[in-house]
């Protein structure tokens, strides 16, 4: 028999994919009515898989889900939704071109007579829940002209319209800013004194700190056990994730500059919604320092990382490597020049998935002379170059030739920074370089960056990742609104509280102080 | 060249591109449908082709041409969902599913045909010559000149198809059902996450294309020609994903698409009657197609750089003022 | 983590395939004849029956090698060109033209056709690639449009300006004998075509998997955004594998010609290009095995035709027959639920032996 006073109880869950990995190993997970319940855990732990079961996205190999004490096989979103669980995922699952209402009521639109959408009453209603819940939202507007905080909200709405309980949230504070958070910490505070229950995921500790009750611990796919939030420090809730104490510095020399590599000058760029994502950027790179770019993402990085390595166009600016301009050249231009990029979506443009782990670390010099013999390629060659690789970035896999898509996430970022570093870059870009992969990869991938700068590459690190921005960079800009504003020459005297004021906005440099990140007289 | 052009300017003429854009209308707001759930079915062809001997084999079983109608939108509903079902169910590339269902219209046509008839050439000495009621609108067919093009002596099914126009507009924008058919189409995972069953909405989407596709087929038997014979879609199918791609799967686009083809197809068929090369006066629905579907391309192609070219005059107006 | 039990799934599925299909031709000889087994006979034992029978079915192999080779080769760079179809007959009508009006010494005779023939399918080809490169319009529509207007435009200038009036049937004049590929064997329908046949089929392996390519164009058929950022010119590869795949449909319109007919008679679409397509999903897109499901469709095709004549089982039978192994080969989830049991059991096998190792526990309460 269940024990009552447990609204979720997941029981003994196994969970393994059709490629063999096994994601969830005996997993119990029990949540207790009317509490915020962190599920903690490294990224890969198996936090969001577990959830995907309880959500009926996936199905469990083994093991039991209680709702409320009684047994259940919730097999898909319409089931879980019936028994009160609603899920705020961390890549929205909102449909671009239709309104905010439509976006709340679809699947139980009103109707208008039997047959039509009522969207009078699809407005009234999401009016009326926005009201109720202080969750503010422009129900006419389209969701693709919305900004990301009232996207969320929007994904809070449609779980409340459909009667949920039981709230999950995906990591939702990863793609907001240090107020919205607050917003949406007390919004859920709110939710919690009515009675809803919230399953909320993250590794942040200290946002865990702040609005928990009890959380359970995941490493490696299975549970570390279940804690009061209250009664354990930080350093033990770090000491189960990751199983030993992080380390947070990166040791590294003192960078010492010297000519320049990468010259953006007052570059613009308007997406096609017409928002001017990017205002006069302008920086420069030097030869041998690690130049960091910090800023809640959606500030303009993206869309500079994409005009760096033309996937799109600027509409003013320049931009040269080495005194010559790399616009509108092809991607082999750039790599003929040395520029190197770790792509943040490492599954859409890192690698090719179905192809081996030596087809991927070739992918830039299959070309090259060494590779071929006349029209045919020299595969002792490409052999011996994919197992050097292999080995050297300490790829863990049974054979070069096995398919990229087998290793684990971290090996598969490893396959990428393999072909990335190897190519003798003068210019590295480091998009993310360490987003959502084990500390033993992240640690190598970062040792590696700071190597090769000292070696004298010029690297570009935009990273999210705020303690991963100050450790490793030289000096370091802030993005906002698509503008750099502030310039740390030395990130070794700075201040985190300060840098987050500069992240959202509410302070800036002077022009002057921000120009000095071009280094010209 | 004039007498081409004199015969052009004909109210019979404009009648013609009616009755040839009808089967290619219905294909084509069949496959706009399925675009719209995120569902590439290429087995337009086949099913047509199968649809239109069942159409006429029903009609002749039964005596009705009606009956005959029902028959063909079965069909189309039971041949989509074997393509819903296999691409679904079991994962095979729904291009591939499209390509067989093809063969199926071909091969399988004849086969039928031959179980049927004993002969694999067409049906007409079985079951002889079965035509759709044609009808005149009573008032409307008095209006000079568009009277005469659209309301008189049109197969029933013509009207449907132009009703359908509208129907299919008014499912996508106004109901529930076209929601979320959009919702699917545009990202799947969200409507999943709501509960809209993803796959529901695309065999949904399958069944409405089979019925439409179901009527074209029926309209070539028995409207378009009075009877089934071999290989008589000739591409129409393909044509009709064309017609979906340049209409943007709008409704009202898809209709001005296939009457370009239509155009196009009456055009080759008078100029048969003269002195021009009649082989490749026939190719030309074609080449219009791949012309069609090109400007479209690049109008889509250079829509971004347009309306930043439009900003840029504004602001350079802005700058002025 | 591909184990053997694994490797040993994908034959069963591919057994099972043609199994189904199997079962469905059954049903319909049963529905179409009153002597099932006498259909069943010829469908099944009827090509094997004689040598010349044999040799017919390596005949019928020739033709669809080629379009299955560059079907093989547009599909690993994930382009859906559909026109193999009119560039075999653009290429064969070529290449006649070349063999009938074009005086010269044999062999040189007929590398000169077979070359016109390859030429004319890769120009043809270029107009679907350069389209879909240049502006992203979708090469399955084009190639669907181009196949009707190649089989017009032959059509125009075989019955304006090539055909041989004094026959019956609309067709060329014959081809110089200095054109004609000889045939193998004495009286028998297999020609020296079919060493050309094979011989592309390892030379399309070793362009796919051993050049740079075919890398290139296999790596454009995984991750196209992930080629781009490599450096690989995505637009000029999407334009050379459909090229590749017109020279190939080409070159066995011309073997074709010059090894079966003696003059040039095609006045509709062949079906090649369609059978290509059943043997690139036969053999998984992987040109060596083309020739071995080139075989395979061929012995079939050729069953069904001995059906035909002998008893009241029409031909189109085949279609039925390729289009259920087709689905089902292509099928990813086929038997899945079964392939998927395999797999948690070799993984909890693994990890078994892994917590014997390390001796782990997880997931007590500390509440």
């Amino acid at each position: 028999m269940q024990n009552n006073e447990y609204v979720v109880g997941m029981r003994g869950i196994d969970k393994i994919y059709p490629n063999g990995i096994a994601a969830n190993q005996g997993v119990d997970f029990l949540v207790k009515k009317g509490e915020i319940h962190a599920l903690m855990g490294e990224n890969g732990a198996g936090k969001s898989t577990l959830m995907k079961m309880l959500f009926g996205m996936e199905q469990p190999t083994n093991g039991e889900i209680y709702i409320n004490g009684e047994k259940v096989a919730i097999t898909s979103p319409t089931v879980a939704i019936a028994h009160g669980i609603g899920m705020v995922h961390q890549h929205f699952m909102l449909v671009p071109s239709l309104t905010v209402a439509e976006n709340v009521v679809l699947g139980m639109e009103p109707k208008k007579g039997k047959l039509f959408v009522d969207f009078r009453k699809a407005i009234a209603l999401t009016e009326e829940y926005s009201k109720k819940f202080n969750l503010e939202v422009d129900p006419n507007a389209k969701v693709m002209d919305i900004p990301v905080g009232m996207k969320q909200k929007v994904e809070i709405l449609k779980a409340l319209v459909r009667g949920a309980k039981i709230l999950i949230l995906d990591e939702p504070t990863a793609v907001l800013t240090t107020q919205e958070t607050a917003e949406l910490f007390k919004e859920l505070i709110h939710l919690k004194e009515q009675g809803y229950t919230i399953i909320f995921i993250s590794h942040k500790l200290k946002e865990i700190k702040e609005i928990t009750d009890r959380m359970t611990i995941l490493r490696g796919g299975r549970s570390m056990g279940v804690y009061n939030t209250a009664d354990t420090s930080e350093q033990e809730i770090s000491r189960l994730m990751v199983g030993r104490d992080v380390i947070l510095t990166v040791q590294k020399e003192q960078a010492q500059p010297r000519s320049p590599v990468l010259q953006v000058r007052d570059l613009e760029f308007t997406n096609d919604w017409n928002r001017k994502m990017l205002n006069k950027v302008s920086f420069t790179v030097r030869k041998g320092e690690i130049l960091g770019i910090a800023g809640v993402e959606g500030n303009g990085q993206r869309e500079l990382v994409d005009i760096l390595y033309n996937f799109s166009k600027p509409d003013a600016g320049s931009v040269t490597v080495d005194g010559k301009s790399t616009l509108g050249l092809h991607q082999d231009k750039l790599r003929d020049m040395g520029i190197s990029l770790i792509p943040e979506d490492r599954m859409i443009y890192g690698i090719a998935d179905s192809a081996s782990i030596e087809e991927n670390v070739i992918s830039d010099r299959f070309d090259e002379k060494k590779f071929n013999n006349g029209p045919l390629f020299n595969m002792k060659a490409i052999h011996k170059e994919s197992e050097r690789l292999v080995e050297e970035y300490q790829v863990l896999c049974k054979s070069p030739q096995q398919q990229v898509k087998m290793l684990s996430g971290g090996n598969i970022q490893k396959v990428v920074v393999a072909r990335e570093f190897s190519s003798e870059p003068a210019l590295i870009i480091a998009d993310q370089p360490t987003r959502g992969i084990d500390v033993g990869a992240t640690e190598f991938i970062r040792k590696k960056l700071v190597e090769l700068s000292r070696a004298g590459a010029a690297v570009l690190l935009v990273s999210a990742d705020l303690n991963e921005v100050i450790e490793l960079s030289d000096s370091l800009v802030v993005f906002h609104g698509g503008e750099i504003v502030a310039y740390f020459e030395d990130t070794k005297k700075m201040d985190e509280m300060e840098m987050g004021e500069y992240m959202l906005g509410l302070k800036r440099q002077s022009p002057e102080e921000v120009r000095r990140v071009v280094h010209e007289k | 060249m004039s007498n081409i052009l004199s015969s052009i300017l004909t109210t019979s003429f404009a009648a013609s591109i009616i009755r040839i854009m009808v089967p290619i209308l219905f294909a084509a707001l069949a496959a706009s449908i399925t675009e719209k759930a995120g569902v590439v079915n290429i087995g337009l062809e086949g099913t047509m082709s199968l649809c239109a001997l069942i159409a006429v084999t029903c009609a002749w079983k039964s005596g009705s041409t009606f009956v005959g109608v029902l028959g063909a939108m079965v069909l189309g509903v039971l041949l989509s969902l074997m393509i819903g079902f296999f691409a679904f169910k079991f994962k095979t590339d729904i291009i591939l599913c499209g390509i067989a269902v093809n063969t199926l219209g071909e091969g399988g046509a004849v086969l039928l045909l031959y179980l049927l008839t004993g002969s694999k050439g067409d049906t007409q000495t079985v079951m002889g010559a079965w035509n759709l009621p044609r009808v005149t609108i009573p008032v409307l067919s008095k209006i000079p000149v568009i009277g005469e093009i659209f309301f008189t002596n049109q197969s029933v099914l013509t009207y449907v198809a132009f009703l359908c126009v509208l129907l299919v507009w008014i499912l996508l924008y106004k109901t529930p059902l076209g929601i979320r058919i959009r919702a699917v189409g545009e990202n799947d995972h969200a409507a999943d996450s709501v509960g809209v069953g993803v796959y529901k909405i695309k065999y949904i989407s399958l069944i409405l294309c089979g019925l439409l596709c179901g009527m074209a087929g029926a309209y070539m038997s028995m409207s378009y020609m009075t009877m089934f014979s071999k290989g008589m879609i000739a591409g129409r199918g393909f044509i009709a994903l064309a017609a979906q791609a340049m209409g943007r799967g709008e409704p009202v686009g898809v209709m001005l698409s296939s009457l370009l083809f239509g155009f196009a197809q009456a055009l080759a068929n008078y100029v048969k009657g003269t002195n021009l090369p009649a082989r490749l006066v026939e190719a030309l629905p074609y080449v219009v197609t791949i012309l069609g579907i090109t400007i479209y391309a690049i109008s889509t192609f250079n829509k971004a750089r347009k309306i930043r070219a439009r900003q840029e005059k504004k602001e350079q107006k802005k700058a002025a003022a | 983590m591909k184990s053997k039990s694994l490797r040993l799934f994908g034959y069963v599925r591919g057994a099972a395939a043609l199994l189904v299909a199997f079962l469905v031709a059954l049903a319909l000889i049963f529905l179409s004849t009153d002597e099932p087994l006498t259909a069943l006979r010829y469908m099944l034992l009827g090509p094997a029956a004689s040598w010349s029978k044999i040799c017919r079915v390596l005949a019928y192999m020739i033709p669809i090698t080629f379009t299955g080779l560059g079907t093989c080769i547009m599909f690993s760079a994930n382009q859906f060109n559909l026109a193999g179809e009119g560039c075999i007959s653009a290429g064969g009508f070529v290449g006649a033209l070349v063999a009938i009006y074009c005086p010269m010494p044999t062999v040189l005779h007929q590398i000169v056709c077979i070359l016109a023939g390859a030429v004319i399918g890769g120009l043809i080809m270029l107009i679907p690639g350069f389209l879909k490169t240049k502006w992203g319009v979708s090469e399955m529509v084009v190639s669907l449009m181009l196949n009707y207007i190649i089989l017009d435009v032959t059509m125009q200038f075989l019955t304006q300006n090539f055909a041989d009036r004094s026959q019956g049937a609309t067709m060329t004049f014959p081809y110089k004998s200095t054109a004609i590929i000889p045939k193998i064997f004495e009286g028998e329908q297999v020609s020296y075509g079919i060493f050309i046949a094979i011989a592309m089929a390892v030379l399309c392996w070793f362009f796919l998997y051993r050049t740079r390519w075919g890398y290139a164009i296999r790596m454009v058929g995984i991750n196209k955004e992930f080629s781009q950022y490599s450096g690989i010119k995505v637009g000029a590869i999407v334009i050379l594998c459909q090229v590749v795949g017109g020279i190939l449909a080409g070159m066995g319109g011309v073997v074709t010609q010059l090894g079966y007919f003696s003059q040039y008679r095609w006045t509709a679409l062949t079906g090649y290009g369609w059978d290509g397509i059943t043997l690139a999903i036969l053999a998984g897109n992987n040109p060596i095995f083309i020739p071995i499901a080139a075989f395979f469709v061929a012995y079939l095709q050729y069953g069904c035709e001995l059906m035909n004549t002998w008893t009241t089982v029409p031909v189109e039978m085949m279609d039925l027959i390729s289009v259920v192994i087709f689905l089902f080969f292509a099928a990813d989830q086929f038997l899945s639920g079964f392939r998927q049991k395999l797999v948690v059991r070799e993984t909890q096998k693994e990890l078994a032996e892994k917590a014997v190792q390390t001796g782990r526990k997880g997931g007590e309460e500390h509440v």
